[in-house]
């Protein structure tokens, strides 16, 4: 599972020490890592305090060389990785006593999901994820099954607004799955842009991406789906919102975490018959806000989360209050 | 001369280390830092070693092998480590972590070969002593941390850490005290295996090198060569692994070839796509596999042992280094030249020179540089097109072009004339007709010996 955040400040470590508070370990094998640096004592962008990991005994944990060294709890090392991050290889050790860690994991998404099957080999259960601000992609699906989404007051002050920015990215976390049909056709298709006719055979648009401003849509009669096998960007989408008969058809990417589309891209197509769907999806938990904002601006806590549960039909928390508002 | 400096050799060496299956990071490193061999004991001992592990591939089941190769996967490089443990620095957690890590590795392949007797093939140190110092409690697992049995008092610690999380703090400062004193006891008792547990590393590595190696043997059907004492190279259905198989991706497949060279030098011709500069490619990949210790691509060889190998070939990385190609041959081949006067075994393999000029210029520039070499103790192969007088040189030519078929035999002859089938081949290949036949009309008009179609 990873918890992620829209924004620094959006309460995403009080959200990760919350969960880790709260997991059966006597039962479960944990272990919990960052994607990238984090962890730090005082907020490297802001300056403003921030919560320090707390590990139970018996907990795994995945850090750099240099923050192993730091930590302030007795632990067991495990393993010492090949690769090297900015802050030194990662290594991987067990809690003999609890206590205080600062968490820096592997550096990107492929080594990430190479220490998470090095995990499986000792026997864990579950592997939580602190993933680092504006990296979506260690929630992508292809890395963890579910994940939980922090936003609050540093995301957008104004709360109609960060109530319809939090949905739109709640809505492409929940894109609905494509048929299973498409998916065993398009997986194995790593780059480039692709139609299915209504026949059902496949045709490659000869575009490298998206973003390319060469892409063709004559002779694209009776098309089915889309397939844009990397970034879906918003040009893209008014592109085919404007095309005459490409406006209905399903537009396909791998996860959510490969869409670039503003709220507004996004809904113009939506509401004028289009559809996107994806070929992995991962399970959004819960969201949690943070109503306070590192400006020093306050939110009505309340307010905000019954107004985002009702937008998203998702069980909302402030976690800092420490009550669920449904 | 490393493995390292010469793995970007256009005759094809980077394939056959891309090819070899190693487990661990490390032993692709130390087998890139690895030096050329030059003595004849060292390149006899390399090969006994590598028919040693062929022969125990044939002896072992799958699962053994992949038993051992996944414990060779969890070889680490530990050199940064092992400094400092000669240095007498004392070391942390995670060098303490990665020594003992290191140990039960080499005692656990060290009792997976003796089982198959092959302990004795490569030696690994006993890291015994070294194991009973990082593992008190007699775990044998490869997991670290200051143990609570060095220390009564950190054992003390650390229990009421447990029962007192709100004292831990301080109780962590008191400990990490005790931790740094069992550290520096530790570091001092490890100090003396430096040496054994680097030597411990470096066998590690050189097994997964033998075991890649031999699989290669095997995968390839590479042979182990016998050692030349004359100067003399001689190689039986030899064949360059990286141009069969992308011949056979094509549904089609690679001629061996058959040659030997000596001290005097060996002079090439024959018709264009004759495979003169495969054959130039192959031999220069066969020496330096033999001087680094690798099966050889043949069906039987001979090899002569030398001090440096020139491979000289127009590529076009010198262009990109603002050389003119032929600014960049001559100067390739102007380094064999000085280096010829040194007192060295020296092998040359020289494709095509002086080919970019004019025909004239070219043809005195190769018959000069083969009379200037002819003289000098050194092994020379050379291909040309051009027709030169071939002196003391052996000429060898190209069978070639034989009812449709490229036939790739190489026949010895006795004179350095080139053939002249280029205008059978260009039409052979669809060429259009036009253009080749105002070229037989112009030849058939010119007098002199060019007079040949």
């Amino acid at each position: 599972m990873s918890i992620v955040g829209l924004e620094k400040n959006t309460g995403k470590t009080e959200c990760l020490k919350y969960v880790l508070d709260n997991l059966p370990v006597e039962r479960k094998r944990i272990a919990v890592t960052s994607i990238g640096i984090d962890g730090e004592t005082v907020d490297q962008v802001t300056r403003t305090q921030k919560p320090e990991i707390t590990l139970r005994e018996g907990m795994y944990f995945g850090t750099s060389e240099m923050h192993y060294r730091q930590r302030r709890l007795v632990s067991e090392l495990i393993d010492v990785s090949d690769e090297t991050t900015s802050l030194g290889r990662v290594v991987t050790a067990r809690a003999l006593t609890g206590g205080k860690i600062l968490l820096s994991g592997p550096s990107s998404g492929s080594s990430l999901k190479r220490w998470m099957s090095d995990m499986r080999q000792h026997g864990i259960d579950h592997v939580i994820i602190d993933g680092a601000l504006s990296r979506m992609s260690s929630a992508s699906p292809a890395v963890s099954q579910s994940m939980i989404l922090a936003t609050g007051a540093a995301y957008s002050a104004n709360m109609t607004t960060l109530v319809q920015k939090t949905a739109h990215v709640v809505d492409l976390v929940n894109l609905e799955l494509t048929s299973e049909r498409n998916v065993n056709r398009l997986a194995p298709l790593e780059k480039g842009v692709w139609f299915i006719d209504t026949d059902g055979a496949l045709h490659d648009l000869n575009a490298m991406t998206s973003l390319s401003q060469e892409i063709h849509f004559d002779g694209v009669e009776h098309c089915a789906s889309l397939y844009v096998a990397g970034a879906l960007v918003g040009t893209f989408l008014d592109k085919v919102r404007k095309h005459k008969t490409l406006r209905h058809a399903e537009i396909v990417v791998r996860d959510f975490t490969k869409i670039f589309v503003t709220p507004q891209q996004y809904r113009l197509f939506v509401k004028g018959g289009g559809r996107v769907s994806v070929l992995q999806k991962s399970k959004l938990i819960a969201v949690t806000v943070n109503p306070t904002s590192p400006t020093g601006y306050v939110l009505d806590s309340d307010l905000l989360c019954n107004r985002l549960s009702e937008a998203i039909g998702l069980p909302v928390y402030d976690l800092l209050k420490n009550k669920e508002c449904n | 001369m490393q493995l390292k400096n010469v793995i970007e050799s256009p005759c094809g060496l980077r394939f056959m280390l891309d090819k070899l299956e190693l487990q661990s990071g490390f032993a692709r490193r130390w087998l890139l830092d690895s030096p050329m061999m030059t003595r004849a004991e060292e390149i006899v001992a390399s090969y006994q070693e590598l028919h040693c592990f062929t022969d125990f591939l044939q002896r072992v089941d799958t699962l053994y092998i992949n038993t051992l190769c996944h414990k060779l996967c969890d070889l680490k490089d530990i050199r940064t480590t092992i400094r400092n443990l000669y240095q007498g620095t004392v070391l942390d957690d995670i060098e303490l972590f990665e020594v003992k890590h290191l140990a039960l590795l080499a005692a656990d392949v060290k009792k997976l070969l003796a089982q198959h007797g092959m302990d004795k093939a490569v030696e690994i140190p006993d890291l015994d002593e070294v194991i009973n110092i990082l593992d008190p409690d007699g775990m044998k697992i490869a997991t670290f941390y200051i143990y609570d049995s060095y220390n009564d008092r950190l054992k003390e610690l650390r229990a009421l850490m447990r029962r007192h999380p709100d004292q831990q703090d301080e109780l962590l400062l008191q400990a990490g005290e005790i931790e740094e004193e069992v550290r520096t006891k530790l570091s001092k008792r490890l100090h003396p295996f430096a040496t054994a547990i680097e030597q411990a590393q470096t066998a590690l590595a050189l097994i997964d090198v033998d075991v890649a190696r031999a699989r290669q043997v095997q995968d390839m059907g590479l042979c182990f060569p016998a050692l030349s004492q004359d100067g003399t190279s001689q190689y039986d259905d030899m064949f360059h692994p990286q141009v069969q198989e992308a011949l056979a991706s094509r549904g089609r497949s690679f001629q061996p070839v058959s040659i030997a060279y000596g001290m005097e030098p060996t002079l090439i011709t024959g018709a264009n796509m004759g495979g003169k500069t495969v054959v130039l490619k192959t031999l220069t990949l066969c020496q330096w596999l033999f001087q680094f210790g690798f099966g050889i691509p043949a069906a039987a060889a001979r090899i002569a042992i030398k001090d440096e190998i020139h491979f000289c070939i127009g590529d076009d990385q010198s262009v990109e280094k603002g050389l003119s190609s032929f600014a960049a041959e001559m100067k390739n081949i102007d380094a064999v030249i000085k280096a010829s006067r040194e007192n060295k075994k020296l092998l040359a393999l020289i494709d095509e020179p002086a080919r970019t000029t004019n025909p004239t210029e070219g043809a005195a520039l190769v018959s000069a540089l083969l009379r200037v070499l002819a003289g000098r103790d050194m092994s020379l192969v050379m291909t040309t097109h051009y027709d030169i007088e071939p002196g003391e040189a052996r000429c060898l030519r190209v069978k070639g072009f034989e009812n449709g078929s490229m036939d790739y035999t190489l026949v010895e002859v006795q004179d350095g004339e080139a053939p002249h089938e280029a205008l059978n081949i260009a039409q052979s290949l669809g060429i259009d007709s036009e253009w080749i036949d105002q070229a037989r009309a112009l030849l058939q008009a010119a007098p002199g010996k060019n007079n040949h179609c």
